[in-house]
């Protein structure tokens, strides 16, 4: 049985720096994942883990040096820009920053048209994008139509990036760190629509998150990436109840610490 | 709604104006000048009467004429060597900038060697090989501007390329000619706008320069070519200098300084951001007044007082503005950590830049504060305490530091406030030590380093002058959940080893529930609740305080 995304022995190797400081690094090793068509999996791991790249690698910003991608059972990893572009409309990135993911000078319709117009199926003014506005609880759609970014609070902006990753109707939307600058009594929400793009289109997504709270209130499977290697991966109640990496439990510990998670007894 | 305007902008409006004048009379030569430009309307060297406002020059021709169709040729040559040089250092910019590889090298060593010629030597070169028209002239300097454009932009688009949004548009598919049209070129105006200014003002120096010096062209008299005529006729040693020389460089004087004072604002013009009047109606709607302030009652204050007390603080960005902070009042008890709770745009970051008089701009404060007793809210109050008995942690301090210097110097240079230097770096090595940082990595440099670890080092900088009181604002904000763990344990431990106060500034009440004595709860410039943090935890008496509480998304349990 295929899954919408499969990727299998990803390895991803970075140079930094330069003359004798210039050093190797090892982003992703081996790493195999999979998310199935309208599942929400979560990748946890710490800032370096290689949890970014994998996303950049899985919507086609980074190329893998070895191993497979594949989406709906195409290769795709090593396919050429161009063959790529047809790809593209199905998956979408989601990224951390919602004050640097939106173009200063575009207003809010512009913003959200942007994947109709390369696909060229529509444009600022098609009831699409109203559509989707209100689809993200931004009502009415009439009044955030014309803002520009700046006027707009931390929540609402990530939810205007919301509405651009839904309204091409993609299948796949990588989701990177979608909580992590917003208010704290915001991120319940944030979370709570993903849940609901998933259950009316059956939207799959991967959320790349180093909250572990937000990983078990989102996702139905979570994958734990250490320095560039995939140590756990499994339904989100076994991992979190039945750790069986050390690395995982060490990670369960600092979320009960800032007190994200409850401990039990 | 009064706004006040910026400096810049008043000094781009007096721009506009200067050169209104010059545009005005480049458009309506023909009305404002009665003679000739070019043939004698007169005996030569006649002095300013009324036929000749400013008289005639060694020809006959009327050089009030001379002046105002100068203007023509001044513009002309500015505006088209700008549009020439700009367009160049565009597509240099964005071809280096987008495409990378060999057309980047290419592209900018280019850029190089034309940067390292002297510009005026090249110019007159260029100028007496090709003739002396005004195109030709016109053309000559825009071929040898477009380098300083060409860089300056250059280093922009490197910088967007990376920006979250074009990665977006690329990850949706955008091709490389939309990426840069929709994306790149339109956040680059701003800069290009100041760039084209800068060029155009250039330019009209460069030509009086060149016809100065011989090299304009003989049948439009320029500005330049004016003094030229003049200096040539002896008009310093006649006194005709007064109407022939002085008019066409005050003339050159208005249009150089309007192109000045315009290339300062129209950065802020080309930004949506500064331009749009609706981002200041948020501004004010998000910090509506609130009907009635919570009663504020100091929290159980220790027998030694607090270390900082504030009383009913007041704050307005400008005099004219609303209220940020509407009437604040909390003590930090000595030797205890306070949180400061609220969401974004409750006051908390301002309430704490109020205190140590870092507030930008001309802001309006009101209320007392003291620090060990002595009054705080005076600039110059603050500045004595401030990076002195007062450590300060800002907002992404960590992506701050000073990329050039080694972690160890940067710390050393904080301390050498106090101390000697060489004590001043023993100390360094000592606090870098306490914030958990082995010796192997001191002389690391910033990039070198994770985030966690750097915001150690800034921790480490804020601690060089033995503060008793470290503030740090979301000093946890961008870090992964074992690093946040790990800082705020760190922020614990120095308390109980330095006997240091602590005033913790956080929208993530959950987060420092741990490491908190006390809490003290903002909502709109408000305090809604405040008291220890096991009493207001354990049972919060305002809604708002439940919601802040009430952050959790998972009801699972670990153990750990």
């Amino acid at each position: 049985m295929t899954r919408l995304l499969e990727v299998q022995h990803a390895h991803k190797t970075f140079c930094t720096g330069a003359g004798a400081r210039r050093r190797r690094v090892v982003a992703l090793d081996d790493v195999s994942l999979s998310v199935g068509e309208g599942e929400i999996v979560a990748l946890v791991g710490e800032s370096g883990s290689g949890k970014s790249t994998l996303g950049r690698a899985v919507v086609g910003l980074e190329r893998l040096d070895a191993g497979k991608a594949m989406f709906d059972a195409v290769e795709y990893a090593h396919m050429s820009e161009r063959a790529m572009r047809k790809l593209r409309p199905q998956m979408h990135l989601v990224l951390q920053d919602p004050y640097q993911s939106l173009h200063p000078g575009m207003r809010v319709a512009t913003a959200i048209a942007e994947p109709l117009e390369i696909a060229g199926t529509g444009n600022a003014k098609s009831p699409k994008v109203a559509a989707a506005l209100e689809e993200v609880g931004l009502t009415p759609a009439g009044t955030f139509l014309d803002r520009y970014p700046h006027q707009l609070s931390g929540g609402q902006r990530q939810r205007v990036v919301l509405a651009r990753a839904l309204v091409g109707r993609p299948r796949l939307v990588v989701a990177d760190e979608p909580t992590s600058m917003v208010d704290a009594t915001l991120r319940a929400g944030i979370v709570a629509l993903i849940r609901r793009l998933r259950d009316r289109f059956g939207i799959a997504f991967l959320v790349i998150t180093h909250d572990l709270d937000m990983a078990a209130a989102v996702a139905e499977e979570v994958a734990v990436m250490q320095k560039g290697r995939l140590v756990e991966c499994g339904p989100t109640p076994k991992v979190f109840a039945a750790p069986s990496d050390e690395y995982t439990r060490t990670l369960l510990k600092a979320a009960a610490e800032v007190g994200r998670l409850d401990v039990a007894d | 709604m009064s706004r006040r305007r910026s400096p810049g902008q008043v000094l781009g409006r007096v721009g506009l104006v200067l050169l209104a004048l010059p545009a005005l009379a480049a458009v309506f030569a023909p009305l404002v000048a009665r003679h000739s430009p070019q043939r004698p309307s007169g005996r030569p060297l006649l002095k300013p009467s009324l036929g000749h406002p400013l008289g005639t020059d060694d020809l006959g021709v009327d050089i009030f004429s001379q002046l105002v169709y100068g203007s023509r040729i001044s513009l002309a040559i500015g505006l088209g060597a700008a549009v020439l040089a700009i367009v160049v250092g565009v597509l240099v910019a964005v071809l280096a900038g987008w495409r990378r590889g060999w057309v980047e090298t290419v592209l900018m060593r280019l850029t190089d060697v034309t940067l390292a010629f002297p510009f005026l030597p090249l110019v007159l070169v260029l100028a007496a090989f090709f003739g002396r028209g005004l195109l030709v002239t016109a053309i000559v300097i825009g071929a040898v501007s477009w380098a300083r454009p060409a860089r300056v932009l250059w280093a922009q688009v490197l910088k967007l390329r990376e920006y979250p949004h074009v990665q977006a548009a690329r990850a949706m598919g955008a091709t490389g000619s939309r990426c840069i049209v929709r994306h790149i070129l339109t956040r680059l105006i701003p800069v290009t706008s100041a760039q084209f200014v800068r060029v155009a003002n250039a330019a009209i120096i460069s030509e009086a320069a060149l016809a100065f010096l011989g090299l304009g062209d003989p049948n439009h008299a320029s500005w330049g070519m004016m003094l030229a005529n003049a200096s040539s006729n002896n008009a310093l040693l006649t006194g005709a200098w007064k109407w022939w020389m002085v008019p066409p460089g005050l003339a050159l004087t208005v249009v150089v300084l309007g192109f000045a004072f315009t290339g300062y604002a129209s950065e802020e013009w080309a930004d949506p951001r500064l331009a749009s009047p609706t981002g200041r109606l948020r501004f004010l709607g998000r910090r509506r007044r609130r009907p009635a302030p919570a009663p504020q009652t100091a929290a159980g204050a220790p027998a030694t007082g607090p270390i900082l007390s504030v009383k009913d603080l007041v704050v307005h960005y400008d005099r004219h503005g609303p209220a940020v902070v509407k009437g604040v009042g909390f003590d930090a008890p000595r030797e205890r950590v306070t949180a400061l709770v609220g969401e974004s745009g409750s006051g908390k970051s301002t309430i704490v830049l109020a205190l140590l008089g870092l507030l930008p701009g001309d802001p309006l404060v009101k209320g007392g504060a003291t620090f060990e007793g002595r009054k705080l809210l005076s600039a110059a109050a603050a500045a004595r305490v401030r990076g002195r008995k007062i450590g300060f942690v800002t907002q992404a301090a960590m992506n701050a530091l000073n990329p050039a210097y080694t972690i160890h110097f940067q710390v050393a240079e904080a301390a050498a406030l106090t101390m000697p230097i060489g004590e001043a770096r023993r100390r360094a090595g000592e606090l870098l030590e306490n914030v958990g940082l082995p010796a192997e990595d001191h002389g690391a440099y910033p990039h070198e380093l994770s985030g966690g670890m750097r915001q150690r080092v800034v921790i480490a900088m804020a601690l060089a002058n033995r503060p008793d009181l470290l503030i740090a604002d979301e000093p946890t904000t961008g870090l992964d959940l074992v690093t946040q763990a790990s800082i705020l344990k760190l922020l614990g431990d120095l308390k109980d080893q330095l006997g240091l106060t602590v005033l913790l500034i956080t929208h993530d009440v959950q987060m420092v529930l741990r490491v908190a004595d006390e809490l003290v709860i903002l909502q709109d410039g408000c305090v809604v609740e405040q008291g220890s943090v096991a009493t207001v935890a354990a049972d919060p008496q305002q809604e708002y305080t439940r919601r802040l509480l009430n952050t959790r998304l998972s009801p699972l349990a670990v153990k750990v």
